[in-house]
């Protein structure tokens, strides 16, 4: 029996029954998703994570846009860290948590993030919305007061081709400030021209 | 219709997942330790399987989706807890393969190292993306390739044969022995200013198109100089650094502002010398990267350098040395 432990590692590998053979049940390996252990029948080594979640779990909430870690659309956390599905094996995601925005859930940090989307029309197709809600609930975790820069760099591996981005940040400024972490004022002046990074 | 299953030997418990598809059995290893990596990797390469070694991903699992790479096993080394060590001696610094980008970045230990590793692509590229996958994939304006270059890094190894080291330029030329891994680069403690810089499209997305490293000692009186996307992989510019060591005032660590707009011009010299050339691609003309070399080996040069009109390189976490992409 698969177990995880908290610190995302396989515990399964020293623990009791690490040796059961699974041939007979089809199962391939088990991915906890969302909090859930969820058998992966039918896989192949070469799977992505991503495609593992859409394709095998059903998990459509992750979006496939690129498939090479350029867009962002696909981002998770793997074991509490930011990463695009698509560049993490499967296979090797076995014994870590995987955590989609579906898993993120309608309460505290996320769902003001959701609210926020909305309310400031960071959201138009919507594509892009699942990855940079996943990465916006990353950051303001890490770092809840982090600047415009540190906003925009932060958000660099999530593209959208619909907002121009200064809605999402809008958006990200209005989580700040309901939570009274910048003055409400400072929400509403996005998009200044920021300090470039080589201070030039 | 793929049929696929699993066993955890009870040899080796938890540790080897066989994935069995479309009839075939391709196996994933899960080593704990570098020797289990070693055992697993040499078991891998005796069936026959086409193995790769597998770091954070974000190379080889696009490549092997894309079907530009395959795998009949992989052996996979993000649970290796050894490689994820950073370690410093009293002259040296120790990276472990398995540390990545995110991990470098804040490393007050090695600033210059920091910087290159924060200019890595996106978060989610530096949250996975490891060293250990960059030697790997050796890319010709890597930037982690292109600052241990210039830092004159050594590449520790593990083998049935034992732990190995090398200089950076041998195992860019021989390449690893296919039973053999990555355990760790090692490089100097910083002796002076360290700048890196690159230039390319959307950093996020892309690796740099060109990547500059200059590491100045002040104790050996020494400067080193690297580029990266002019030739297949990075390259010292030697004449470059031969001209720094005679021009720098030693006892200040500055120069006059004149002498950088010279190494610059020097650069652009020996970029264009650099064999094998990488070939023209879509990004640029070779006159260009050639161009784009020096620009960037004059602007580093002179952040290094001139002290006393500028603030001093490697003291700021996103200050004027922190080289981002454009
Ligand atoms: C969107 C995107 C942006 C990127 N931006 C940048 C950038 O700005 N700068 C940059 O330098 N790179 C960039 N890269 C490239 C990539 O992230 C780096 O090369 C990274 O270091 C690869 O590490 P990894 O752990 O993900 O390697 P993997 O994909 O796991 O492996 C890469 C190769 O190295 C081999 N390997 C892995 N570990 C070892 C080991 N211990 N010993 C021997 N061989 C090993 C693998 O077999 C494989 O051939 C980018 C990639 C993407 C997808
Ligand atoms: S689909 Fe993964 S980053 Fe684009
Ligand atoms: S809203 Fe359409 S891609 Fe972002």
């Amino acid at each position: 029996m698969t177990a995880v432990s908290a610190d995302g590692l396989d515990a399964a590998a020293d623990g009791p029954g690490g040796g059961e053979a699974r041939t007979d049940s089809g199962e391939s390996y088990r991915l906890n998703v969302d909090g859930f252990l969820r058998s992966v029948n039918a896989a192949r080594i070469e799977d992505s994570l991503l495609t593992v979640l859409r394709d095998v779990l059903g998990v459509t909430a992750v979006k496939d846009a690129c498939e090479q870690g350029r867009c962002g659309a696909c981002s998770v956390l793997l074991d509490g860290r930011l990463a695009a599905s698509c560049t993490v094996l499967a296979a090797d995601a076995d014994g870590s948590r995987v955590v989609t925005v579906a898993g993120l859930g309608g309460a505290g940090l996320t769902r003001a993030i959701r609210a926020m989307f909305l309310a400031e029309g960071a959201v138009q197709c919507g594509f892009c919305t699942p990855g940079f809600v996943v990465a916006v609930t990353d950051l303001l975790t890490r770092h809840p007061d982090a600047d415009e820069g540190e906003i925009r760099e932060a958000l660099s591996g999530n593209i959208c081709r619909c907002t121009g981005y200064g809605r999402i940040l809008a958006a990200v400024r209005a989580v700040q400030a309901e939570r009274g972490i910048i003055p409400p004022a400072d929400a509403h002046a996005p998009g200044n021209a920021q300090d470039r990074p080589d201070g030039e | 219709m793929v049929r696929a299953g699993v066993l955890r030997p009870a040899a080796v418990p938890g540790r080897v997942v066989l994935v069995m598809a479309g009839g075939t059995t391709s196996t994933m290893f899960r080593p704990r330790t570098v020797g289990e990596a070693v055992e697993m990797l040499a078991a891998a390469h005796d069936s026959g399987a086409a193995v790769a070694l597998l770091g954070g991903g974000t190379d080889l699992v696009p490549a092997l989706r894309s079907g530009e790479r395959c795998a009949e096993a992989v052996v996979a080394l993000r649970r290796v807890l050894e490689l994820r060590v950073r370690g410093a001696g009293a002259d040296s610094l120790t990276i472990g393969a398995g540390v990545t980008y995110t991990d470098l970045a804040g490393w007050s230990l090695s600033p210059g190292l920091a910087r290159a590793a924060r200019v890595v692509g996106s978060v989610q590229i530096r949250n996975t993306g490891t060293v250990g996958g960059a030697l790997g994939s050796a890319r010709p304006a890597g930037d982690l390739l292109t600052f241990l270059t210039a830092a004159d890094a050594e590449v520790l190894t593990a083998s049935p044969r034992g732990p190995d080291r090398m200089s950076l330029p041998r195992f860019l030329a021989d390449g690893l022995a296919p039973d053999a891994l990555v355990t760790a680069v090692q490089l100097a403690r910083p002796g002076g200013p360290q700048v890196y810089l690159k230039i390319g499209e959307r950093q996020a997305a892309y690796p740099a198109v060109v990547s500059c490293a200059v590491l100045v000692d002040r104790v050996r009186h020494r400067l080193t100089c690297a580029i990266g996307g002019v030739g297949v992989l990075p390259a010292r510019m030697g004449q470059a650094e031969r001209y720094a060591r005679d021009e720098v005032d030693w006892s200040t660590g500055t120069v006059s502002p004149p002498a950088a707009r010279r190494f610059g011009d020097l650069v652009v010299e020996e970029a264009a010398r650099v064999a094998p050339a990488l070939p023209e691609g879509p990004r640029g003309s070779v006159e260009y990267r050639w161009h784009a070399a020096g620009v960037l080996a004059g602007r580093a040069f002179a952040r290094c350098l001139h002290h006393l009109t500028g603030p001093p390189a490697g003291d700021t976490a996103r200050g004027p040395a922190a080289g981002g992409q454009r």
